[in-house]
């Protein structure tokens, strides 16, 4: 009366699946009839097996089949993500996001020294008391700022620039 | 188990489930929703005993099927449809567990276990050692074989769940896992020695409540 070995073990297991053919399950019957530790094994080996009975019985939930139709049929309907995404400057192409940036820059500059070149005309000097840079001075702000009014429409575009994630990645 | 010699047609004709495969190939949607109604249930319970929570098992079960619409027309019937079927969710299942297992490497000592005290793993660990409550319920007893079986690797752990849910020989499930029957006996051999070892302490409380059981 020796313990099992692994493969005896292995053996016993294959016995209790109903994995033996003929001639081995006799041989395990023959020593599980004269041997007492090995009938000692397969009990708890039995027991072990029947305890996992006390693990909690599953059901589906009641709309799963529903829930997986749905999933399936909302997996077809919607594009690829590359399809569906807006044609925003992609990390793959900066050189595209550089070139917008450029051309805007180059309209902001020009239209700015056209605005400021027409707001504020060469002192004539006829009138030593009069200051023809008075309106600039008045209006300051808005002068320095000019350029930048001249290149858009509305007030909401310009809002929208105070957000450069809008951009993509940073041209630099 | 792989049924070699026989054509796709003399197997289509032999199993309805994979007549109904066909036709999901044949991009025949109310085949698919009668497969998944067919099979839920024995998916949902493999994936929820694998991953050990009901709620996400239901979810593996559900991208399971998704996967088997996604290869559908790469289906070839070889073998019983429910091998290809559990092939897909052993894979997913393998993935899974494999990702947790990295994720959870470093085992807390009880002590560290915070002020809810140990986890049910640890307080199996620490059971062990000594004699289990006399009054475990059947519902503890649930919570302790689910812990024993979570310290099963990721491989005893599946063959142990399609032999003992879905009542898979060890042909079908060296089909389903890749590997030889004989290589699917010494596994399963090895689990159930290692759940054995896990339970040791409540073999005896088992057979207790068993008998209880039978006395209500």
């Amino acid at each position: 009366m020796t313990p099992l070995n692994d493969d005896e073990k292995a053996e016993l297991v294959a016995y209790l699946d109903g994995e033996l053919d003929e001639a081995a399950t006799q041989v395990m019957e023959t020593r599980l009839a004269t041997d007492p530790a090995a009938r000692a094994e397969m009990d708890t080996l039995k027991q072990t097996w029947g305890m996992l009975d006390y693990l909690p019985k599953t059901s589906p939930s009641s709309n799963f089949t529903n829930r997986t139709m749905d999933k399936l049929t909302l997996e077809n309907s919607v594009p690829t993500p590359a399809a569906k995404t807006q044609p925003m400057p992609s990390r793959s192409r900066p050189w595209i996001v550089a070139a917008v940036w450029a051309a805007v820059m180059i309209v902001a500059v020009s239209g700015g020294f056209l605005a400021v070149s027409h707001l504020a005309p060469v002192p004539t000097h006829a009138d030593p008391h009069h200051d023809s840079d008075l309106p600039l001075v008045r209006h300051l702000r808005i002068v320095e700022k000019w350029r930048w009014y001249e290149s858009i429409d509305d007030l909401d575009f310009a809002k929208k620039l105070a957000h450069p994630e809008m951009f993509g990645d940073d041209p630099s | 188990m792989a049924l070699t010699g026989e054509t796709s047609t003399q197997l289509a004709l032999r199993d309805p489930d994979i007549r109904l495969m066909l036709r999901v190939r044949d991009d025949d949607a109310t085949a698919f929703a009668d497969l998944v109604e067919l099979y839920q249930h024995r998916l949902v319970t493999v994936m929820h005993h694998l991953v050990g929570n009901a709620e996400e098992g239901e979810d593996l079960a559900q991208e399971v099927f998704l996967r088997v619409y996604r290869t559908r027309k790469k289906y070839h019937p070889k073998a019983k449809f429910s091998t290809w079927l559990f092939t897909i969710a052993n894979n997913l299942a393998m993935n899974i567990l494999r990702d947790r297992q990295r994720k959870f490497t470093v085992p807390l000592d009880v002590r560290d276990s915070g002020p809810l005290g140990p986890r049910p793993a640890e307080q199996l660990v620490h059971d062990k050692a000594g004699q289990p409550h006399q009054r475990l319920q059947h519902q503890e007893l649930a919570g302790v074989v689910k812990v024993a079986l979570e310290t099963l690797n990721e491989r005893q752990r599946i063959a142990v769940v399609l032999n003992k849910f879905e009542d898979m020989n060890y042909a079908d499930i060296a089909d389903v896992m890749g590997m030889s029957t004989k290589a699917v006996k010494s596994l399963l051999s090895r689990a159930r020695e290692n759940l054995r070892q896990a339970l040791k302490g409540y073999i005896q409380m088992e057979g207790q409540a068993a008998a209880d059981s039978k006395d209500e």
